[in-house]
Protein backbone atom coordinates (compact mmCIF):
# COMPACT_ATOMS: atom_id res chain seq x y z
CA UNK A 1 0.00 0.00 0.00
CA UNK A 2 3.13 2.29 0.79
CA UNK A 3 4.59 1.54 -2.45
CA UNK A 4 1.38 2.65 -4.19
CA UNK A 5 1.22 5.69 -2.54
CA UNK A 6 4.69 6.69 -3.57
CA UNK A 7 4.07 5.63 -7.07
CA UNK A 8 0.92 7.74 -6.81
CA UNK A 9 2.76 10.96 -5.67
CA UNK A 10 5.43 10.01 -8.90
CA UNK A 11 2.40 10.45 -11.09
CA UNK A 12 1.86 13.13 -9.77
CA UNK A 13 4.81 14.99 -10.31
CA UNK A 14 5.33 13.76 -13.40
CA UNK A 15 1.74 14.83 -14.20
CA UNK A 16 1.71 18.18 -13.07
CA UNK A 17 5.73 19.00 -14.61
CA UNK A 18 3.86 18.15 -18.04
CA UNK A 19 1.14 20.70 -17.36
CA UNK A 20 3.56 23.22 -16.11
CA UNK A 21 5.84 22.96 -18.78
CA UNK A 22 2.71 23.09 -21.14
CA UNK A 23 0.95 26.17 -19.14
CA UNK A 24 4.53 27.93 -18.95
CA UNK A 25 4.92 27.65 -22.59
CA UNK A 26 1.49 28.86 -23.83
CA UNK A 27 1.80 31.57 -21.28
CA UNK A 28 5.25 32.93 -22.68
CA UNK A 29 4.30 32.53 -26.08
CA UNK A 30 0.93 34.28 -25.70
CA UNK A 31 2.96 36.82 -23.25
CA UNK A 32 4.99 37.78 -26.92
CA UNK A 33 1.44 37.94 -28.88
CA UNK A 34 0.25 40.20 -26.71
CA UNK A 35 -2.83 37.73 -25.24
CA UNK A 36 -2.27 39.00 -21.35
CA UNK A 37 -2.00 41.99 -20.01
CA UNK A 38 -4.06 45.09 -21.01
CA UNK A 39 -3.29 46.57 -24.63
CA UNK A 40 -4.57 49.00 -26.37
CA UNK A 41 -5.45 49.60 -30.20
CA UNK A 42 -3.41 51.88 -32.43
CA UNK A 43 -4.17 52.08 -36.53
CA UNK A 44 -1.50 53.69 -39.05
CA UNK A 45 -2.42 53.43 -42.78
CA UNK A 46 -0.36 52.47 -45.14
CA UNK A 47 -0.62 52.45 -48.91
CA UNK A 48 1.44 49.00 -49.32
CA UNK A 49 1.61 46.28 -46.77
CA UNK A 50 4.29 45.10 -47.68
CA UNK A 51 3.01 41.17 -46.68
CA UNK A 52 2.36 42.34 -43.17
CA UNK A 53 0.33 39.59 -41.43
CA UNK A 54 -1.80 39.14 -38.00
CA UNK A 55 0.76 38.25 -35.33
CA UNK A 56 3.54 40.29 -36.90
CA UNK A 57 5.65 42.49 -34.16
CA UNK A 58 5.45 45.88 -33.86
CA UNK A 59 8.46 47.75 -32.27
CA UNK A 60 8.72 51.67 -30.79
CA UNK A 61 12.49 52.46 -31.23
CA UNK A 62 13.72 49.07 -31.55
CA UNK A 63 11.02 47.59 -28.69
CA UNK A 64 8.50 44.98 -28.86
CA UNK A 65 5.82 46.95 -28.13
CA UNK A 66 3.25 44.64 -28.97
CA UNK A 67 1.25 42.89 -32.38
CA UNK A 68 -0.22 43.33 -35.43
CA UNK A 69 -3.68 41.87 -34.86
CA UNK A 70 -5.60 43.01 -38.30
CA UNK A 71 -4.77 44.12 -41.91
CA UNK A 72 -7.83 45.80 -43.62
CA UNK A 73 -8.12 46.65 -46.91
CA UNK A 74 -9.80 50.25 -46.72
CA UNK A 75 -9.72 51.07 -50.42
CA UNK A 76 -7.83 50.79 -53.73
CA UNK A 77 -4.29 52.48 -52.19
CA UNK A 78 -5.26 52.59 -48.78
CA UNK A 79 -4.51 49.77 -46.14
CA UNK A 80 -5.25 50.25 -42.61
CA UNK A 81 -3.02 48.03 -40.10
CA UNK A 82 -4.51 47.78 -36.54
CA UNK A 83 -1.89 47.09 -33.45
CA UNK A 84 -2.56 45.65 -30.40
CA UNK A 85 0.13 47.77 -28.04
CA UNK A 86 1.22 47.09 -24.48
CA UNK A 87 -0.60 49.67 -22.00
CA UNK A 88 2.85 50.31 -21.18
CA UNK A 89 3.87 51.84 -23.97
CA UNK A 90 1.15 53.97 -23.92
CA UNK A 91 2.68 56.66 -21.76
CA UNK A 92 5.92 56.77 -24.22
CA UNK A 93 4.54 56.69 -27.83
CA UNK A 94 3.12 60.47 -28.50
CA UNK A 95 0.94 60.97 -31.65
CA UNK A 96 3.22 62.51 -33.86
CA UNK A 97 4.85 58.82 -34.42
CA UNK A 98 5.92 57.15 -37.60
CA UNK A 99 5.03 53.74 -38.50
CA UNK A 100 6.88 52.28 -41.27
CA UNK A 101 7.17 48.60 -42.59
CA UNK A 102 10.32 46.64 -42.30
CA UNK A 103 11.76 43.57 -42.01
CA UNK A 104 13.33 41.63 -39.13
CA UNK A 105 17.23 40.86 -40.73
CA UNK A 106 17.28 41.05 -44.06
CA UNK A 107 15.29 37.81 -44.83
CA UNK A 108 13.73 37.84 -41.62
CA UNK A 109 9.62 38.32 -40.73
CA UNK A 110 7.65 41.78 -41.19
CA UNK A 111 7.29 44.16 -38.90
CA UNK A 112 6.11 47.42 -37.90
CA UNK A 113 8.43 50.21 -36.52
CA UNK A 114 7.34 52.92 -34.79
CA UNK A 115 9.40 55.79 -34.59
CA UNK A 116 9.22 58.76 -32.32
CA UNK A 117 8.95 61.98 -34.38
CA UNK A 118 10.22 65.51 -34.09
CA UNK A 119 8.75 68.21 -31.85
CA UNK A 120 6.90 67.88 -28.99
CA UNK A 121 2.88 66.21 -29.28
CA UNK A 122 0.93 64.86 -26.76
CA UNK A 123 0.52 61.27 -26.01
CA UNK A 124 -1.20 58.67 -27.93
CA UNK A 125 -4.76 57.25 -27.49
CA UNK A 126 -7.22 54.34 -27.84
CA UNK A 127 -7.84 53.87 -31.77
CA UNK A 128 -5.99 56.62 -32.55
CA UNK A 129 -4.05 56.71 -36.33
CA UNK A 130 -0.42 57.84 -36.26
CA UNK A 131 0.70 58.87 -40.24
CA UNK A 132 2.88 56.09 -41.81
CA UNK A 133 6.39 56.78 -43.40
CA UNK A 134 7.02 54.59 -46.86
CA UNK A 135 10.18 52.88 -45.44
CA UNK A 136 12.34 51.48 -48.40
CA UNK A 137 11.49 48.71 -49.85
CA UNK A 138 14.17 45.81 -51.46
CA UNK A 139 12.36 46.49 -54.95
CA UNK A 140 13.31 50.43 -54.25
CA UNK A 141 16.63 49.49 -53.55
CA UNK A 142 16.83 46.97 -56.30
CA UNK A 143 15.25 49.38 -58.84
CA UNK A 144 18.63 51.91 -57.47
CA UNK A 145 20.77 49.26 -58.08
CA UNK A 146 20.00 48.48 -61.78
CA UNK A 147 20.40 51.97 -62.28
CA UNK A 148 24.14 51.99 -60.91
CA UNK A 149 24.27 48.52 -62.56
CA UNK A 150 23.94 50.12 -66.15
CA UNK A 151 26.16 53.10 -65.16
CA UNK A 152 28.89 50.76 -63.82
CA UNK A 153 28.29 49.10 -67.26
CA UNK A 154 28.84 52.54 -69.28
CA UNK A 155 32.02 52.79 -67.40
CA UNK A 156 33.68 49.51 -67.77
CA UNK A 157 32.84 49.58 -71.89
CA UNK A 158 34.58 53.38 -71.55
CA UNK A 159 37.39 52.04 -69.64
CA UNK A 160 37.63 48.52 -71.49
CA UNK A 161 38.53 51.09 -74.48
CA UNK A 162 41.10 53.16 -72.53
CA UNK A 163 42.48 50.02 -72.10
CA UNK A 164 42.26 49.15 -75.44
CA UNK A 165 44.00 52.46 -76.45
CA UNK A 166 46.89 52.21 -73.97
CA UNK A 167 47.70 48.69 -75.26
CA UNK A 168 47.58 49.67 -78.42
CA UNK A 169 49.45 53.01 -77.76
CA UNK A 170 53.28 52.34 -78.87
CA UNK A 171 54.27 55.53 -77.55
CA UNK A 172 53.31 54.35 -73.88
CA UNK A 173 54.89 50.67 -74.36
CA UNK A 174 58.00 52.00 -75.40
CA UNK A 175 58.18 54.80 -72.27
CA UNK A 176 57.36 51.60 -70.27
CA UNK A 177 60.23 49.72 -72.27
CA UNK A 178 62.83 52.11 -71.58
CA UNK A 179 65.44 50.85 -69.42
CA UNK A 180 67.36 53.96 -69.15
CA UNK A 181 63.87 55.63 -67.62
CA UNK A 182 64.75 54.33 -64.37
CA UNK A 183 67.90 55.78 -63.85
CA UNK A 184 66.93 58.71 -65.84
CA UNK A 185 64.05 59.04 -63.14
CA UNK A 186 66.73 58.53 -60.74
CA UNK A 187 69.13 60.71 -61.84
CA UNK A 188 66.42 64.00 -61.85
CA UNK A 189 65.51 62.17 -58.54
CA UNK A 190 68.76 62.95 -57.12
CA UNK A 191 69.08 66.29 -58.61
CA UNK A 192 65.59 67.74 -57.38
CA UNK A 193 67.16 66.17 -54.03
CA UNK A 194 70.45 68.34 -53.91
CA UNK A 195 68.58 71.36 -55.21
CA UNK A 196 66.36 71.09 -52.29
CA UNK A 197 69.05 70.41 -49.99
CA UNK A 198 70.76 73.93 -51.71
CA UNK A 199 67.36 75.65 -51.73
CA UNK A 200 67.67 74.22 -47.91
CA UNK A 201 71.15 75.75 -47.26
CA UNK A 202 69.87 78.93 -48.87
CA UNK A 203 67.15 79.16 -46.91
CA UNK A 204 68.97 78.60 -44.02
CA UNK A 205 71.51 81.28 -44.80
CA UNK A 206 68.83 84.14 -45.88
CA UNK A 207 67.18 83.31 -42.36
CA UNK A 208 70.71 83.84 -40.54
CA UNK A 209 71.22 87.42 -42.66
CA UNK A 210 67.75 87.96 -41.55
CA UNK A 211 68.61 87.06 -38.04
CA UNK A 212 71.93 89.60 -38.81
CA UNK A 213 69.98 92.38 -39.94
CA UNK A 214 67.42 92.21 -37.11
CA UNK A 215 70.37 92.39 -34.61
CA UNK A 216 71.49 95.32 -36.77
CA UNK A 217 74.58 93.54 -37.75
CA UNK A 218 76.12 94.69 -41.63
CA UNK A 219 75.18 97.89 -43.66
CA UNK A 220 71.38 96.71 -44.28
CA UNK A 221 71.42 95.84 -40.61
CA UNK A 222 72.39 99.08 -39.51
CA UNK A 223 70.00 100.80 -42.14
CA UNK A 224 67.28 98.93 -40.38
CA UNK A 225 68.19 99.23 -36.60
CA UNK A 226 69.82 102.71 -36.78
CA UNK A 227 67.73 105.65 -35.57
CA UNK A 228 69.83 108.56 -36.23
CA UNK A 229 69.59 107.70 -39.88
CA UNK A 230 66.35 108.50 -40.20
CA UNK A 231 66.71 111.72 -38.57
CA UNK A 232 69.10 112.45 -40.83
CA UNK A 233 66.92 111.23 -43.96
CA UNK A 234 64.53 113.65 -42.59
CA UNK A 235 66.86 116.39 -42.72
CA UNK A 236 67.76 115.91 -45.70
CA UNK A 237 64.47 115.74 -47.15
CA UNK A 238 63.45 119.20 -45.18
CA UNK A 239 66.56 120.57 -46.94
CA UNK A 240 65.77 119.62 -50.20
CA UNK A 241 62.10 120.66 -50.37
CA UNK A 242 63.44 124.11 -49.53
CA UNK A 243 66.04 124.00 -52.50
CA UNK A 244 62.56 122.97 -54.04
CA UNK A 245 60.66 125.93 -52.45
CA UNK A 246 63.75 128.61 -53.79
CA UNK A 247 63.46 126.79 -57.54
CA UNK A 248 60.02 127.96 -57.49
CA UNK A 249 60.98 131.45 -56.69
CA UNK A 250 63.85 131.53 -59.11
CA UNK A 251 61.47 130.35 -62.04
CA UNK A 252 58.62 132.73 -60.76
CA UNK A 253 61.47 135.33 -61.20
CA UNK A 254 62.48 133.95 -64.51
CA UNK A 255 59.24 133.95 -65.74
CA UNK A 256 58.53 137.66 -64.81
CA UNK A 257 61.56 138.58 -66.95
CA UNK A 258 60.46 136.65 -70.07
CA UNK A 259 57.25 138.74 -69.63
CA UNK A 260 59.00 141.78 -69.28
CA UNK A 261 60.78 140.85 -72.14
CA UNK A 262 57.91 139.76 -73.97
CA UNK A 263 56.25 143.53 -73.20
CA UNK A 264 59.34 145.29 -74.49
CA UNK A 265 59.60 143.38 -77.81
CA UNK A 266 55.84 143.91 -78.22
CA UNK A 267 55.70 147.81 -77.08
CA UNK A 268 58.48 148.93 -79.52
CA UNK A 269 62.10 149.45 -76.70
CA UNK A 270 65.51 148.27 -77.34
CA UNK A 271 67.06 146.68 -80.74
CA UNK A 272 65.33 143.81 -80.81
CA UNK A 273 62.17 145.24 -81.16
CA UNK A 274 63.59 147.46 -84.26
CA UNK A 275 65.19 144.43 -86.13
CA UNK A 276 62.27 142.19 -85.23
CA UNK A 277 58.92 144.69 -85.80
CA UNK A 278 60.07 148.06 -87.36
CA UNK A 279 59.44 148.07 -91.25
CA UNK A 280 61.55 151.30 -91.88
CA UNK A 281 64.69 149.28 -90.92
CA UNK A 282 64.46 146.65 -93.04
CA UNK A 283 63.82 149.63 -96.16
CA UNK A 284 66.61 150.98 -95.18
CA UNK A 285 68.96 148.08 -94.79
CA UNK A 286 67.81 146.90 -98.16
CA UNK A 287 68.63 150.11 -99.90
CA UNK A 288 72.09 149.84 -98.27
CA UNK A 289 72.07 146.07 -98.99
CA UNK A 290 71.82 147.43 -103.29
CA UNK A 291 74.54 150.06 -102.40
CA UNK A 292 76.71 147.77 -101.58
CA UNK A 293 76.34 145.98 -104.66
CA UNK A 294 76.33 148.72 -106.71
CA UNK A 295 79.98 149.29 -104.93
CA UNK A 296 81.22 145.97 -105.79
CA UNK A 297 80.12 145.89 -109.51
CA UNK A 298 82.40 149.46 -110.03
CA UNK A 299 85.23 148.15 -108.35
CA UNK A 300 85.14 144.83 -110.39
CA UNK A 301 85.23 146.92 -113.37
CA UNK A 302 88.05 149.15 -111.60
CA UNK A 303 89.70 146.04 -111.79
CA UNK A 304 89.41 144.84 -115.12
CA UNK A 305 90.62 147.82 -115.82
CA UNK A 306 93.80 147.75 -114.20
CA UNK A 307 94.14 144.46 -115.03
CA UNK A 308 94.41 145.62 -118.82
CA UNK A 309 96.60 148.51 -117.92
CA UNK A 310 100.42 148.05 -118.63
CA UNK A 311 101.84 148.66 -115.34
CA UNK A 312 100.47 145.53 -113.69
CA UNK A 313 99.89 143.43 -116.96
CA UNK A 314 102.97 141.57 -116.11
CA UNK A 315 101.91 140.53 -112.44
CA UNK A 316 98.80 139.10 -113.76
CA UNK A 317 100.18 137.35 -116.58
CA UNK A 318 102.80 135.41 -113.59
CA UNK A 319 99.69 134.46 -111.74
CA UNK A 320 98.45 132.65 -114.23
CA UNK A 321 101.43 130.68 -115.35
CA UNK A 322 101.34 129.73 -111.14
CA UNK A 323 97.84 128.65 -111.63
CA UNK A 324 98.62 126.37 -114.58
CA UNK A 325 101.43 125.08 -113.30
CA UNK A 326 99.56 123.54 -109.81
CA UNK A 327 96.79 122.43 -112.09
CA UNK A 328 99.72 120.08 -114.16
CA UNK A 329 100.92 118.53 -110.54
CA UNK B 1 -17.12 -10.04 -57.88
CA UNK B 2 -15.69 -11.60 -54.10
CA UNK B 3 -12.89 -9.27 -53.07
CA UNK B 4 -9.20 -10.60 -52.33
CA UNK B 5 -8.65 -12.17 -48.89
CA UNK B 6 -6.00 -9.97 -47.45
CA UNK B 7 -8.25 -7.33 -48.35
CA UNK B 8 -11.67 -8.88 -46.94
CA UNK B 9 -9.19 -9.44 -44.31
CA UNK B 10 -8.14 -5.62 -43.40
CA UNK B 11 -11.81 -4.26 -43.76
CA UNK B 12 -12.85 -7.34 -40.75
CA UNK B 13 -10.09 -5.95 -39.05
CA UNK B 14 -11.32 -2.41 -39.33
CA UNK B 15 -14.80 -3.46 -38.73
CA UNK B 16 -13.83 -5.35 -35.72
CA UNK B 17 -11.35 -2.53 -34.20
CA UNK B 18 -14.38 0.12 -34.87
CA UNK B 19 -17.03 -1.93 -33.16
CA UNK B 20 -14.19 -2.29 -30.04
CA UNK B 21 -13.78 1.39 -30.11
CA UNK B 22 -17.86 2.01 -30.07
CA UNK B 23 -17.98 -0.41 -27.05
CA UNK B 24 -14.75 1.48 -25.37
CA UNK B 25 -17.17 4.82 -25.31
CA UNK B 26 -20.60 3.28 -24.25
CA UNK B 27 -18.86 1.27 -21.51
CA UNK B 28 -16.38 3.75 -20.78
CA UNK B 29 -19.27 6.31 -19.78
CA UNK B 30 -21.08 4.33 -17.80
CA UNK B 31 -20.45 4.79 -14.21
CA UNK B 32 -18.66 2.41 -11.74
CA UNK B 33 -15.08 3.88 -13.22
CA UNK B 34 -12.13 2.17 -11.45
CA UNK B 35 -10.13 4.82 -10.28
CA UNK B 36 -7.84 3.61 -8.50
CA UNK B 37 -6.88 0.77 -11.68
CA UNK B 38 -6.59 3.98 -14.07
CA UNK B 39 -4.35 5.48 -11.75
CA UNK B 40 -2.32 2.87 -11.58
CA UNK B 41 -2.28 1.83 -15.47
CA UNK B 42 -1.63 6.32 -15.78
CA UNK B 43 1.64 5.17 -13.47
CA UNK B 44 2.63 2.48 -15.48
CA UNK B 45 1.92 3.44 -18.61
CA UNK B 46 3.17 7.56 -18.33
CA UNK B 47 5.63 7.77 -15.59
CA UNK B 48 7.65 4.23 -16.42
CA UNK B 49 7.80 5.36 -19.95
CA UNK B 50 9.34 8.93 -19.30
CA UNK B 51 13.50 7.60 -18.78
CA UNK B 52 13.03 6.26 -22.70
CA UNK B 53 11.20 8.81 -23.80
CA UNK B 54 13.41 11.66 -21.93
CA UNK B 55 16.35 9.72 -23.61
CA UNK B 56 14.66 9.65 -27.38
CA UNK B 57 13.87 13.28 -26.81
CA UNK B 58 17.44 14.30 -25.77
CA UNK B 59 19.15 12.45 -28.62
CA UNK B 60 16.28 13.56 -31.17
CA UNK B 61 17.05 17.21 -30.32
CA UNK B 62 20.58 17.54 -30.37
CA UNK B 63 20.87 15.58 -33.19
CA UNK B 64 18.48 17.78 -35.03
CA UNK B 65 20.62 20.73 -33.93
CA UNK B 66 23.91 19.36 -35.53
CA UNK B 67 22.21 17.70 -38.51
CA UNK B 68 20.45 21.24 -39.43
CA UNK B 69 23.29 23.47 -38.57
CA UNK B 70 25.43 22.96 -41.70
CA UNK B 71 22.85 23.54 -44.50
CA UNK B 72 22.21 26.75 -42.20
CA UNK B 73 25.32 27.83 -42.06
CA UNK B 74 25.61 27.51 -46.06
CA UNK B 75 22.51 30.11 -46.13
CA UNK B 76 23.81 32.48 -43.41
CA UNK B 77 21.21 32.43 -41.07
CA UNK B 78 22.81 30.02 -38.32
CA UNK B 79 21.46 32.42 -35.93
CA UNK B 80 17.91 30.96 -36.87
CA UNK B 81 18.70 27.30 -36.04
CA UNK B 82 16.87 27.60 -32.41
CA UNK B 83 13.74 29.16 -34.11
CA UNK B 84 13.86 26.02 -36.67
CA UNK B 85 14.76 23.17 -34.35
CA UNK B 86 11.98 24.44 -32.22
CA UNK B 87 9.72 24.69 -35.11
CA UNK B 88 10.71 21.09 -36.16
CA UNK B 89 10.38 19.56 -32.65
CA UNK B 90 7.25 21.03 -31.19
CA UNK B 91 5.14 20.47 -34.34
CA UNK B 92 6.38 17.17 -35.56
CA UNK B 93 9.26 15.51 -34.23
CA UNK B 94 8.37 15.34 -30.17
CA UNK B 95 4.68 14.24 -30.81
CA UNK B 96 5.59 11.62 -33.79
CA UNK B 97 8.80 10.43 -32.07
CA UNK B 98 7.50 9.96 -28.72
CA UNK B 99 3.89 8.51 -30.35
CA UNK B 100 6.13 5.73 -31.83
CA UNK B 101 8.26 5.32 -29.13
CA UNK B 102 4.99 4.93 -26.61
CA UNK B 103 3.57 2.43 -29.50
CA UNK B 104 6.51 0.46 -29.00
CA UNK B 105 7.08 0.78 -25.52
CA UNK B 106 2.85 0.58 -24.40
CA UNK B 107 1.22 -0.81 -27.19
CA UNK B 108 3.25 -4.10 -27.13
CA UNK B 109 2.86 -4.31 -23.64
CA UNK B 110 -0.86 -3.75 -23.67
CA UNK B 111 -0.85 -6.42 -26.43
CA UNK B 112 1.23 -8.84 -24.94
CA UNK B 113 -0.75 -8.71 -21.55
CA UNK B 114 -4.17 -8.75 -22.56
CA UNK B 115 -2.88 -11.13 -25.09
CA UNK B 116 -1.94 -13.59 -22.13
CA UNK B 117 -4.45 -12.65 -20.44
CA UNK B 118 -7.01 -13.84 -22.98
CA UNK B 119 -5.39 -17.49 -23.92
CA UNK B 120 -5.19 -17.77 -20.19
CA UNK B 121 -8.35 -17.46 -19.94
CA UNK B 122 -8.04 -14.91 -17.34
CA UNK B 123 -10.34 -12.68 -18.72
CA UNK B 124 -13.39 -15.09 -19.14
CA UNK B 125 -12.76 -16.09 -15.29
CA UNK B 126 -13.13 -12.11 -14.46
CA UNK B 127 -16.47 -11.68 -16.11
CA UNK B 128 -17.40 -14.96 -13.66
CA UNK B 129 -16.39 -13.38 -10.85
CA UNK B 130 -18.54 -10.41 -11.42
CA UNK B 131 -15.95 -7.66 -12.51
CA UNK B 132 -16.33 -6.11 -16.23
CA UNK B 133 -12.93 -7.05 -18.00
CA UNK B 134 -13.33 -4.62 -20.71
CA UNK B 135 -14.16 -1.34 -18.02
CA UNK B 136 -11.17 -2.80 -15.91
CA UNK B 137 -8.94 -3.70 -18.62
CA UNK B 138 -9.36 -1.88 -21.56
CA UNK B 139 -11.25 1.17 -20.17
CA UNK B 140 -8.48 2.14 -18.19
CA UNK B 141 -5.74 1.56 -19.99
CA UNK B 142 -7.12 3.25 -23.45
CA UNK B 143 -7.62 6.10 -21.31
CA UNK B 144 -4.84 6.50 -19.43
CA UNK B 145 -2.70 6.18 -22.95
CA UNK B 146 -4.64 8.65 -24.20
CA UNK B 147 -3.94 11.17 -21.33
CA UNK B 148 -0.86 10.31 -20.66
CA UNK B 149 1.35 10.45 -24.33
CA UNK B 150 0.20 14.80 -24.06
CA UNK B 151 2.33 14.92 -21.49
CA UNK B 152 5.16 12.81 -21.92
CA UNK B 153 4.74 14.69 -25.39
CA UNK B 154 5.36 18.29 -23.86
CA UNK B 155 8.39 16.67 -21.38
CA UNK B 156 10.00 15.25 -24.51
CA UNK B 157 9.88 18.45 -26.38
CA UNK B 158 11.04 20.56 -23.28
CA UNK B 159 14.13 17.93 -23.20
CA UNK B 160 14.72 18.24 -26.82
CA UNK B 161 14.67 21.94 -26.71
CA UNK B 162 17.62 21.48 -23.86
CA UNK B 163 19.30 18.90 -25.86
CA UNK B 164 19.17 21.54 -28.69
CA UNK B 165 20.36 24.05 -26.78
CA UNK B 166 23.77 21.95 -25.79
CA UNK B 167 23.78 21.28 -29.33
CA UNK B 168 23.77 25.05 -30.39
CA UNK B 169 26.51 25.51 -27.70
CA UNK B 170 29.08 22.72 -29.45
CA UNK B 171 29.92 24.45 -32.20
CA UNK B 172 29.02 28.54 -31.50
CA UNK B 173 27.93 30.19 -28.00
CA UNK B 174 24.97 31.41 -27.34
CA UNK B 175 23.18 31.75 -23.66
CA UNK B 176 20.48 30.12 -22.43
CA UNK B 177 18.26 32.91 -22.21
CA UNK B 178 18.48 34.38 -25.33
CA UNK B 179 18.03 30.89 -26.92
CA UNK B 180 14.95 30.64 -24.69
CA UNK B 181 13.48 33.85 -26.21
CA UNK B 182 14.46 32.98 -29.21
CA UNK B 183 12.47 29.68 -29.41
CA UNK B 184 9.41 31.14 -28.07
CA UNK B 185 9.66 33.99 -30.31
CA UNK B 186 9.17 31.70 -32.84
CA UNK B 187 6.90 29.65 -31.61
CA UNK B 188 2.52 30.43 -31.63
CA UNK B 189 -0.51 29.02 -30.75
CA UNK B 190 -0.79 27.75 -34.16
CA UNK B 191 2.37 25.72 -33.53
CA UNK B 192 1.76 24.39 -29.88
CA UNK B 193 -2.16 23.68 -29.47
CA UNK B 194 -1.72 21.40 -32.67
CA UNK B 195 0.64 19.25 -31.81
CA UNK B 196 -0.62 18.92 -28.78
CA UNK B 197 -4.34 17.82 -29.38
CA UNK B 198 -3.11 15.37 -32.11
CA UNK B 199 -0.92 13.57 -29.58
CA UNK B 200 -4.29 12.69 -27.42
CA UNK B 201 -5.51 10.98 -30.61
CA UNK B 202 -2.00 9.69 -30.76
CA UNK B 203 -2.22 8.35 -27.23
CA UNK B 204 -5.82 6.92 -27.82
CA UNK B 205 -4.94 4.85 -30.83
CA UNK B 206 -1.92 3.33 -29.52
CA UNK B 207 -3.84 2.22 -26.39
CA UNK B 208 -7.39 1.23 -28.29
CA UNK B 209 -4.79 -0.69 -30.83
CA UNK B 210 -2.94 -2.35 -27.67
CA UNK B 211 -5.96 -3.36 -26.15
CA UNK B 212 -7.74 -4.72 -29.74
CA UNK B 213 -5.15 -6.81 -30.48
CA UNK B 214 -4.94 -8.45 -26.81
CA UNK B 215 -8.12 -9.03 -26.40
CA UNK B 216 -8.68 -10.86 -29.62
CA UNK B 217 -5.28 -12.67 -29.30
CA UNK B 218 -6.01 -16.55 -30.09
CA UNK B 219 -3.56 -19.59 -31.37
CA UNK B 220 -2.09 -19.50 -27.49
CA UNK B 221 1.03 -18.54 -26.75
CA UNK B 222 1.93 -17.67 -30.35
CA UNK B 223 -1.06 -15.81 -30.58
CA UNK B 224 0.13 -13.24 -27.86
CA UNK B 225 3.55 -12.62 -30.02
CA UNK B 226 1.86 -11.63 -32.80
CA UNK B 227 -0.58 -9.65 -31.04
CA UNK B 228 2.03 -7.61 -29.45
CA UNK B 229 3.96 -6.98 -32.82
CA UNK B 230 1.31 -6.42 -34.90
CA UNK B 231 -0.32 -3.75 -31.97
CA UNK B 232 3.19 -1.82 -32.65
CA UNK B 233 2.88 -2.54 -36.12
CA UNK B 234 -0.85 -0.94 -36.76
CA UNK B 235 -0.59 1.83 -33.77
CA UNK B 236 2.62 3.40 -35.39
CA UNK B 237 1.33 2.77 -39.33
CA UNK B 238 -1.94 4.60 -37.05
CA UNK B 239 0.54 7.55 -35.82
CA UNK B 240 1.79 8.40 -39.34
CA UNK B 241 -2.30 8.08 -40.51
CA UNK B 242 -3.58 10.48 -37.72
CA UNK B 243 -0.65 12.33 -38.40
CA UNK B 244 -1.58 13.25 -41.91
CA UNK B 245 -5.10 13.53 -40.91
CA UNK B 246 -4.01 16.43 -38.27
CA UNK B 247 -1.90 18.33 -40.77
CA UNK B 248 -4.88 18.26 -43.56
CA UNK B 249 -7.55 19.54 -41.05
CA UNK B 250 -5.00 22.52 -39.26
CA UNK B 251 -4.27 23.53 -42.97
CA UNK B 252 -8.38 23.49 -43.68
CA UNK B 253 -8.41 25.73 -40.67
CA UNK B 254 -5.78 28.00 -42.05
CA UNK B 255 -3.77 27.80 -38.89
CA UNK B 256 -0.72 26.05 -40.01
Amino acid sequence: MANRKINNIRLGIFVLAGLCFLILGLYFIGKDENIFGASFRLKANFENASGLVPGNNVLYAGIQVGTVKKVNLINDTLIEVVMSINEKAKKHIRKNALASIGTEGFIGNKIVNILPGEGPATFIEENDIISAKKAISTDDMLETLAVSNRNIADITVELKTAVQRINYSTAIWKLLNDETLPSNIRATVENLRSASAKANSFVASLQSMAEDVKAGKGSLGQLVTDTSIARQLYKALEKINAAGDQAEKLAGTLQQMTAGIDQDINNGKGIAHSLLKDSLVVLKLNSSLDNIEKGTRAFNENMEALKNNFLFRGYFKKLEKQKKVSKKF
Amino acid sequence: MPLPLSTRKILAETGALSRFTGKFFTTGIKPRYEWNELIRQCFVIGYRSLPLVALTGFIMGLVLTMQLRPSLVDYGVESQLPAMVAIAIVREIGPVITALIFAGKIGSSIGAELGSMKVTEQIDAMEVSGTNPFKFLVVTRVLSATLMLPILVILSDVISLYGSYLGVNIRSTTSFNLFFSQVIDNLSYSDVIPAFIKSYFFGFAVGIIGCFKGYHSNKGTEGVGQSANSAVVVASIMIFILDLIAVQITDLLGIN
